[in-house]
């Protein structure tokens, strides 16, 4: 009946030759390196000018501030954020509640469990294309509209779709993500949650203060990392924004690949460019994110 | 109250998830129906004569173009993440966080920054409007999330198993096979749908370093929400996301509903 | 002040009933085992006093006050559970303080109460420690320390100390024990060791199959069982079928007078300890000594167990004496004062 940890430690920290780890680990390490961590530093290069067999000395950061100058860089870049924190937000909030309520379905848990799968296995392509069937202006929504006798045409629908709030991108991204950041908080709250939680009732904790102070400290690593992921997937997404976004302005990643696919070839740095930039601020958000976290953890703070 | 709003939430995940299917459904069968009608106007099976007959070799092809791109990058990114996530899993060792940074890179950061990087490389290489060259760019990212699955496995795996099956006079080759592998295989299977929904999902990487010459599902029905044709495009979003509910089915079948929590 | 009562406590889980009419008063200050084997109700019991599970029927007081109804943050009773269930992302103050933060105590207040409990479960210096850094032992204390900064009127501990090793649960025993007779925390304390029921408690319960068989002080428990079942749990093997009559209660092993026993002419079972035995090899016939075969015997450490055969039947013995040897020819001696007569 030993600590249960301690086997766990011994068994992590047994160690395997130098070798045969490295053995282990050389394939999957080159391969990303190599095509991640190369397609970066190629992406790099030439965002900085350079063609290839034309040497590295004529490097410059032409292409660079020539993207960040442009005045319509800074509305794409408002615009992504936007999309991606609202997307994430709506999610994240829909998802805590979801994951509360379906963690207390234990008798129909299986059935459900299984609903909820589906849209994790369903392309975003296909949704978007869905969304768009359901709320454009001649879509299922207006249809019903109109047959509540709402609206007499579609132009009287409000628009949902390529409008100016991305509502439609929003929608897709949400029903997509809910089920994605829901699963995560659930395998969490079924493993530690319900025992904690009663320990937290005897140790007279009302209903609130058992929400704030166990089941959100407990969901918060699984919640903050799904999180991220959503965010930095809907920041770089391409798809959903270019089928249900406005042609102006447009998001990040779409103005990139228009600059990229230009048939003046110039452009295709600056598209290269802000592609890199798109990645550097991802990684600079998920870097924020976490730095915060610890911050926060450091001064005592139970999150 | 509670019992109430219990009973109204699992209607109401049916209904939230299942409406986008059935808009997909209706119109792929809609030959007719203009606004406002709630109903089509007129039934037919055109949008799926076109799938299957009119433009059947070219659905057909772009289906077993997803299927091969996918499987292929299913397979690499199983195989070479099995050996990295037992030594991440299992052992300490120091460059441990550098190596988990480096493969959350790739997770976060947007296949399309890496794509446009690579595409001039690969035109050199000539992995450019290949095969090979978009299974690399699924690679990038497809990679490491097999690895992350596979290291959560071999957390939770116990290699006193294999001390116990050496013990018993099996060879290290026999115990990775006959003990390894079925304990891992659940986690594998997992890893290995996320690989292949990753890659089945992806558009952009994919039009960028095949150039428009490697036709997958995704790219074909871009090509088609072009054209305009409703219903059309929603029959091709159905054969789209077929793959998709069949792995689910897999998996809620032969990994006795094991979550796959964690696919996008 | 924490007088428990339970008053006829019927719970169910699901249609299956766990536990049926179950009574037991504590008064303040006391601790009670709860004994029984796994599967019991022990635990059902406690979580019922704790308002984690609603009973079928019955009635839960505190000091007289019914709290049946009251959920669990409500009653001012704590539980401590068989796994520490330390919050993984507080340290060792926060956790212990949590009871305290959820009570409403100003920072102040819960800063002195956690050093006071800190220092009386010997876990100075270790409140900044997070608690994946602690030992088994230590994540217990902390558990303990958790519940006793509460000050509740009744403390349940639900075999807080199964997962500990045996050196370890011996410390972790005298540490509640000091504590608690320190606090004078009224305590109902489950267990499946008997051993640790008799030397824990000033009363212990014994639960078999949902039902309370015996409660009483651990000398009466283990001397004075109440019926074979009881006996059974605490290691008595030895059975005698027979007769009462007129002041003697004749069986094959030889009469045995006993105090007044009413139920004269009436078939009764008895016991006798296996230690209570007296077991001698010199062969002077004595008249009240049994001969016997030793079947088998086995080192206990202290003591050595003997199946000894005997022409009425087969009695187990466990005695001092070494040198015992399987076929081995012995002479048996069964106190009367040491015979336990169970009632009808």
């Amino acid at each position: 009946m030993a600590d249960p940890d301690a086997g766990r430690d011994a068994r992590t920290r047994r160690a395997a030759g130098r070798g045969s780890l490295a053995v282990m680990l050389l394939p999957a390490l080159m391969a990303v390196v190599g095509l991640f961590g190369g397609g970066l530093f190629l992406g790099i290069l030439q965002g900085l000018g350079h063609l290839p067999g034309a040497g590295l000395s004529r490097l410059s950061a032409t292409h660079f501030s020539r993207v960040w100058s442009d005045p319509d860089f800074l509305t794409s870049f408002g615009l992504t954020l936007y999309i991606a924190a609202v997307s994430t937000l709506v999610a994240a909030v829909i998802s805590v509640v979801a994951a509360l309520a379906l963690s207390r379905l234990v008798n129909r848990y299986r059935a459900v469990h299984f609903v909820f799968q589906v849209p994790l296995t369903v392309p975003h392509l296909v949704i978007a294309v869905a969304v768009l069937f359901m709320i454009s202006p001649a879509g299922l929504l207006a249809r019903v509209a109109a047959a509540a006798g709402l609206i007499q045409a579609p132009a009287d629908f409000p628009l949902l779709v390529n409008d100016r709030w991305s509502i439609g991108i929003i929608l897709t991204y949400v029903w997509k993500e809910i089920p994605f950041i829901t699963l995560m908080l659930l395998a969490v709250l079924q493993n530690a949650g319900r025992e904690l939680l009663d320990v937290g009732r005897t140790l007279k904790a009302d209903a609130w203060q058992r929400f704030r102070h166990i089941v959100l400290p407990t969901i918060f690593p699984a919640l903050g990392a799904a999180s991220l992921i959503v965010f930095a997937y809907t920041f770089g997404a391409f798809e959903v924004p270019y089928l249900l976004g406005r042609t102006y302005p447009m998001t990040l990643p779409v103005w990139a690949y228009k600059h990229y696919s230009d048939i003046d070839l110039l452009a295709r740095p600056e598209g290269i460019a802000t592609g890199i930039l798109i990645a550097g601020m991802v990684a600079a958000a998920v870097v924020t994110a976490q730095a915060l976290t610890r911050a926060a953890r450091k001064k005592g703070i139970v999150l | 109250m509670r019992a109430l709003g219990t009973r109204l939430l699992a209607p109401a995940i049916l209904v939230a998830v299942g409406l986008p299917f059935a808009t997909l459904g209706v119109w792929s069968l809609a030959e007719r129906w203009f606004f406002p009608d709630l109903w089509p106007q007129a039934w037919g099976l055109r949008a799926w004569r076109y799938v299957f007959a009119t433009a059947g070799g070219q659905v057909a092809a772009a289906l077993v173009q997803s299927v091969a791109v996918a499987t292929a990058t299913s397979l690499v990114s199983v195989v070479v993440a099995l050996p990295a996530a037992r030594a991440l899993g299992l052992y300490d060792f120091r460059g441990k966080d550098t190596i988990s940074v480096l493969l959350t890179l790739p997770v976060i950061v947007p296949p399309l920054s890496v794509a446009m990087g690579l595409h001039l490389w690969f035109i050199r290489l000539g992995l450019a409007e290949t095969f090979v060259g978009v299974v690399a760019v699924h690679l990038t990212f497809c990679l490491p999330y097999a690895v992350f699955v596979l290291w959560g496995v071999f957390s939770n795996y116990n290699p006193d198993f294999e001390s116990q099956a050496r013990s018993l006079g099996a060879s290290q080759l026999r115990v990775w096979r006959q003990v390894m592998l079925p304990m891992v295989m659940p986690g594998l299977i997992v890893a290995g749908l996320f690989a292949f929904l990753l890659s089945w999902s992806q558009y952009l990487s994919t039009l960028i370093i095949g150039g428009g010459r490697l036709t997958t599902l995704p790219v074909l029905l871009f090509a088609l929400m072009g054209s305009g044709d409703r219903p059309v495009a929603a029959a091709v979003s159905i054969v789209f996301v077929l793959p998709a509910f069949v792995a689910l089915l897999f998996s809620a079948r032969h990994l006795g509903g094991q979550s796959l929590a964690g696919v996008r | 002040m924490g007088a428990l009562s339970l008053k006829n406590l019927t719970i169910h889980y699901g249609r299956q009933p766990v536990v049926a009419d179950f009574d037991l008063d504590i008064r303040d200050g006391e601790m009670v085992s709860l004994l029984g084997p796994s599967g019991a109700g022990k635990t059902t019991i406690l979580k019922v006093v704790a308002g984690l599970l609603a009973p079928t029927r019955g009635a839960i007081l505190i000091d007289g006050q019914a709290v049946t109804d009251l959920p669990p943050e409500k009653r001012d009773a704590v539980m401590i559970f068989q796994k520490p269930l330390l919050f993984p992302f507080m340290n060792v103050q926060q956790n212990i303080a949590f009871g305290l933060k959820m009570r409403g105590d100003s920072g102040d207040r819960r800063a002195r109460a956690v050093a006071h409990i800190l220092a009386l479960t010997r876990l100075d210096g270790l409140g900044r420690r997070k608690v994946h850094e602690l030992s088994g032992g230590q994540q217990q204390r902390v558990a303990l320390a958790r519940a006793l900064v509460l000050e509740p009127a009744i403390l349940l501990m639900d075999e807080p100390l199964s997962n500990l090793d045996a050196n370890l649960r011996q410390e972790m025993r005298e540490l509640i024990l000091g504590i608690q007779s320190e606090l004078g925390i009224t305590t109902l304390f489950v267990t499946h060791d008997q051993a640790e029921a008799l030397m824990m408690s000033q009363r212990v319960a014994l639960l078999l199959e949902g039902r309370l068989r015996q409660v009483g002080s651990p000398r009466e428990l283990y001397h004075r069982p109440a019926d074979p079942d009881v006996a059974r749990f605490f290691g008595g093997d030895n059975f005698i079928q027979g007769r009462m009559r007129d002041g003697v209660f004749e069986t094959d092993f030889g009469p045995f007078p006993v105090e007044a026993v009413s139920g004269n002419g009436h078939r009764r079972t008895a016991t006798i300890r296996p230690e209570d035995i007296q077991l001698v090899t010199d062969t002077g016939d004595q008249p009240d000594h049994l001969p016997g075969t030793v079947k088998r015997t086995r080192f206990e450490g202290m003591a050595t167990r003997a199946w000894v055969s005997c022409p009425s039947g087969e009695l187990v013995v466990l005695t001092p004496r070494s040198g015992l040897s399987a076929g081995q020819a012995v002479q048996l001696r069964l106190p009367p004062e040491k015979i336990r007569i169970f009632p009808d």
